[in-house]
């Protein structure tokens, strides 16, 4: 996550810091000096995995993220044709070179390595539209696929815990409650989800998953989720989030919108009432705009700063802004 | 013996609902055998199904995996009947452009959006995803449209949708369309203020919204 802002203090800017290690990291340090961001987190995008497979991405502009243009394959008959995701290749190394370079700049801080959820890298490679139907008309091919999904963020995330993460982060947005359903979210989701959070949790890394949109939609399922962290969106109350999934750290879930067209002060009372909500891990809710300025983040993160001061505020809390 | 128009109806709104394709591709040719008349075995039958799998869609019994396979009975029953149309049927249709803006390739909600529109009787033009703003702006006018419906997902692009009203203000052609947004981050604070006509946030009440601003206007 980087705004228009810091590219300008730093002198580095996407989209060409999005195959520059030294120019990722600058911007990553960036938003933790001058916005008050408390963790750092790589890469900004989620389409290095899909790039990686056979897709086209461009990489947008200074106020765009990189985008899928198009798929890997016309279809799942197609899927043999998929290359393996290589964690060699240009832009994963970017990534992994720039987490290196951040954890020795900063070494006290959190390292997040932010990997693309199973469904979202499925619907990268082929038509989501395709994709939609196959898990109706031909689930085992959208099995199949997943698969490799699920293969390619546990090889980019190595790649990144190898570096120095300490974190992983899976976001989903395509796999939601709101555009699958819970009965499907629990047989295409959630195994592979699980399956790349208890990989890492094997080798002592915690997960995070973030999960777009209405999380109600999900229920129980929800709770289901192995990683010790759910973070939401801001359509969610933490309320709703504690009673469907009680054993999990909360994160979230500033609204992106409000970051960036919002005034400072707002952002102020809104993470004032996250913290007195009990949220673990105060974050944006979603991947947040270049635009948004920096005054808002700022804001967000020094209620954070001095919660820890408040008079009843018992827990420990961290800022962390994860949004790609 | 033939079946009842009505159990034909019955089966082509079944076919559509139910996710099963043969049953809709079936009763169409039925219908197109029995002699029914198409535009009403289209409207009282396919578009039913469609309507129905909308509801169950809006009250979250359905989901997008559905709706796409519904949709997909529903088109191939229709590739049977409308060969059948009489010319007088096909009427005149309001035109309506839409597409995913600039800057962003996440094209489900717009293509739901489509075949919503689709059903509901409009003449639906669609520019795809990453649409550059000004291509709204000319298909519209070189088809006559009168909607104009624009969706994203991501925050860095909302911005496009306030700057194709303007381009609209600035022509001076604000009025000749309505303009409908709709995706993820997109309220119906953010419509109000950047001056959109309607709001909709999912496909079933898209096409409430967009026949809400013609009966509106009509009015």
């Amino acid at each position: 996550m980087a705004v228009t802002e810091v590219m300008s203090s730093v002198g580095d800017s996407w989209p060409a810091a999005h195959s520059d290690p030294e120019s990722m990291a600058r911007l990553v340090l960036g938003m933790v000096d001058l916005a008050g961001v408390e963790n750092l987190g790589a890469p900004f995008c989620m389409t290095i995995e899909a790039e990686g497979m056979g897709a086209t991405v461009d990489l947008g502009s200074a106020e765009t993220e990189p985008r899928v243009t198009e798929y890997a394959i016309a279809g799942l008959s197609a899927i043999d044709d998929l290359a393996a995701f290589d964690v060699r290749g240009d832009r994963a190394a970017t990534a992994a070179e720039a987490t290196r370079l951040l954890v020795a700049e900063r070494p006290d801080l959190p390292m997040i390595a932010c990997v693309t959820g199973p469904i979202s890298l499925a619907t990268s490679l082929v038509d989501p539209l395709i994709f939609y139907r196959a898990m109706r008309r031909d689930p085992s091919a959208a099995h199949a696929l997943l698969e490799l999904s699920a293969d390619a963020a546990i090889a980019f995330g190595d790649a990144l815990v190898g570096a120095g993460a300490d974190t992983v982060c899976i976001a989903d947005p395509s796999g939601t409650g709101e555009i699958i359903g819970a009965k499907a979210f629990r047989e295409f989701a959630l195994p592979y989800i699980n399956r790349i959070v208890d990989h890492f949790a094997a080798r002592d890394v915690h997960s995070i998953v973030h999960i777009c949109g209405d999380v109600k939609a999900l229920g129980g399922v929800l709770g289901e989720v192995s990683a010790p962290v759910i973070s939401i969106d801001s359509n969610v109350s933490f309320r709703t989030l504690r009673a469907l999934a009680p054993d999990h750290a909360s994160m979230g879930n500033v609204s992106t919108y409000l970051l960036e067209y919002g005034k400072a002060e707002t952002l102020r009372r809104v993470a004032v009432n996250r913290v007195l909500e009990g949220v673990d891990i105060i974050a944006p809710a979603c991947g947040i705009g270049p635009r948004t300025p920096l005054a808002n983040i700022r804001a967000v993160a020094d209620v954070v700063a001095t919660a820890q001061d408040w008079e009843g505020a018992e827990r420990e809390l961290r800022s962390v802004a994860v949004g790609r | 013996m033939p079946r009842s128009t009505e159990e034909i109806l019955a089966d082509l709104a079944r076919g559509v609902l139910d996710l099963d394709e043969d049953l809709a591709v079936a009763a169409a040719h039925e219908a197109v055998d029995a002699g029914m008349d198409a535009y009403e075995a289209i409207t009282k039958g396919l578009v039913v199904g469609m309507n129905e799998a909308g509801r169950l869609y809006d009250e979250e019994e359905y989901f997008v995996p559905e709706l796409l396979i519904c949709s997909d009975a529903m088109y191939a029953a229709l590739d049977v009947l409308r060969p059948h149309l009489k010319v007088a049927d096909q009427g005149v249709k309001i035109g309506c452009v839409i597409g995913v803006v600039k800057g962003d390739t996440h094209d489900i909600g717009k293509n739901l959006v489509k075949i919503m529109l689709d059903v509901a009787g409009f003449e639906v033009h669609d520019l795809g995803r990453d649409v550059p703003l000004a291509d709204f702006i000319e298909k519209a006018k070189e088809t006559n449209s009168q909607l104009i419906c624009l969706s994203t997902l991501m925050t860095t692009t909302m911005d496009g949708m306030a700057a194709i009203i303007q381009m609209l203000d600035e022509e001076g052609i604000r009025d000749r369309f309505k303009v409908m947004i709709g995706g993820g981050p997109i309220s119906r604070s953010f419509a109000e203020k950047i001056g959109a006509d309607g709001y909709a946030d999912n496909a079933s009440s898209a096409v409430r919204v967009a026949t809400e601003l013609f009966a509106t206007a009509a009015a």
